[in-house]
């Protein structure tokens, strides 16, 4: 187990974990759990962590390994359409479904705009403009190269734009 | 791949979300939970494949255990006493396969047998006759008498040759009436004398297993004794 100094130094970072687990899952309960079990993991593989790194971005990355290992995995379990294809076997860079749930509501445009933003885009969009990452560790959290980060970012600007333009004529 | 740099238009954007898009600030009750957990000593991560792998193999080993090969004894009058106890065990709860009355069905039983009965107990006022069949244990033809008492005690008289190796120890021996000592044996909630008679080894086997019961199979081993004669036919 992880020792307090450590532990102390990683819960400084609990808010922007919490926010960006918020915006992955959309669900504050979830939420919750995703950033418990990101901290016991953290903890627990502690020894892992090469000191004089970037922490905030090492626990980025064990949060996005985590949902994307339970809740993902979930979300496919579950999500088998009537024709008995899988609502996951469809396109990586596909939308959000509109539809949210029992996700807590959008404030904003921007807001319900990014939570119909595809995981991929969504995380480089929170990483790098949101938390102020640099490239190279959003590259890291996102286990691809730093032009694929760069291409997402664009992508996902530009899609964001369109949904905005979307919402402003409706 | 595409690797477009972002235009001005994406740095307003960029902007954008970095000012209005709302942050969600963790609840405190979070804080402690987290710390909580922390503290709380976790089980090894080891600990949950190996009690799964310890749970199939004891199932495994449950479902397989009438199948596994029971322990033999060593003791030749063991496996003897064994083998007769679980003849007895069987016609206790299924019956004879081969019922003969007696007279009237020696000849038929010398004959398939080999043991020959030139004087055997045929029942009296404790002890009804049941029936007569050839048996076959430790791979050895035989010979069971099977009696019932008043009380409803199922008794097994099994006479089997005695092969060189069957010698009776000076242990577990009972003397009867200053006269006989058999050995007495206790196997699988059954209780059995032993003795040998010329070259056939004998065993009267009962459930007789308390100290009254067995003041009674003492004189049961008498009634037997006594009115049995066997001898090796061929």
């Amino acid at each position: 187990m992880a020792d307090l100094e450590f532990q102390r130094e990683a819960l400084q970072h609990l808010d922007a974990l919490y926010n960006f687990a918020m915006y992955l899952s959309r669900n504050p309960p979830e939420a919750d759990d995703l950033v418990q079990e990101t901290y016991l993991r953290a903890f627990r593989f502690s020894h892992r962590f090469q000191p004089g790194t970037h922490l905030r971005a090492w626990l980025f990355q064990i949060l996005r390994n985590t949902f994307l290992t339970f809740y993902r995995l979930r979300e496919r379990e579950t999500a088998v359409a009537e024709d008995g294809v899988p609502d996951w076997d469809v396109p990586m860079f596909h939308d959000t479904s509109t539809d949210e749930g029992g996700a807590l509501e959008a404030h904003t445009d921007l807001e319900r705009a990014m939570r119909r933003l595809p995981e991929e885009f969504r995380t480089v969009l929170l990483l790098a403009e949101v938390e102020g990452l640099p490239l190279e560790e959003v590259a890291r959290v996102m286990a691809c190269p730093v032009g694929t980060v760069k291409s997402r970012i664009f992508r996902a600007k530009e899609r964001l734009r369109v949904m905005l333009k979307d919402y402003g004529t409706k | 791949m595409s690797t477009e740099l972002p235009g001005p238009g994406d740095e307003a954007l960029g902007r954008r979300l970095a000012s209005e898009l709302p942050r969600y600030t963790a609840p405190a009750r979070l804080r402690v939970a987290i710390v909580e957990a922390a503290d709380r000593p976790r089980r090894p991560v080891w600990l949950a494949p190996l009690i799964a792998a310890a749970a199939t193999a004891l199932a495994l080993v449950l479902f397989m255990l009438p199948v596994l090969p029971r322990i033999a004894p060593a003791d030749p009058v063991q496996q003897m006493v064994r083998a007769v106890v679980n003849e007895h065990s069987r016609v206790l709860m299924w019956g004879a396969r081969q019922p003969q009355i007696l007279p009237a069905g020696l000849p038929w039983l010398t004959q398939e047998t080999g043991i020959d009965l030139r004087r055997a107990f045929a029942g009296d006022d404790r002890l009804d006759f049941v029936s007569a069949e050839p048996v076959y244990l430790t791979r050895q033809r035989g010979l069971a008498l099977h009696y019932r008492d008043v009380d409803g005690h199922f008794v097994s008289y099994i006479m089997l040759p005695a092969e060189r190796g069957f010698t009776l120890s000076e242990s577990d021996r009972v003397l009867i009436e200053g006269r006989w000592r058999p050995m007495l044996k206790r196997d699988a909630g059954f209780v059995t004398w032993v003795w040998k008679q010329g070259d056939v080894a004998c065993f009267l086997v009962s459930d007789m297993v308390s100290q009254d019961d067995l003041e009674r199979f003492k004189d049961y081993f008498v009634r037997v004794r006594v009115a049995t004669e066997p001898t090796i036919a061929y």
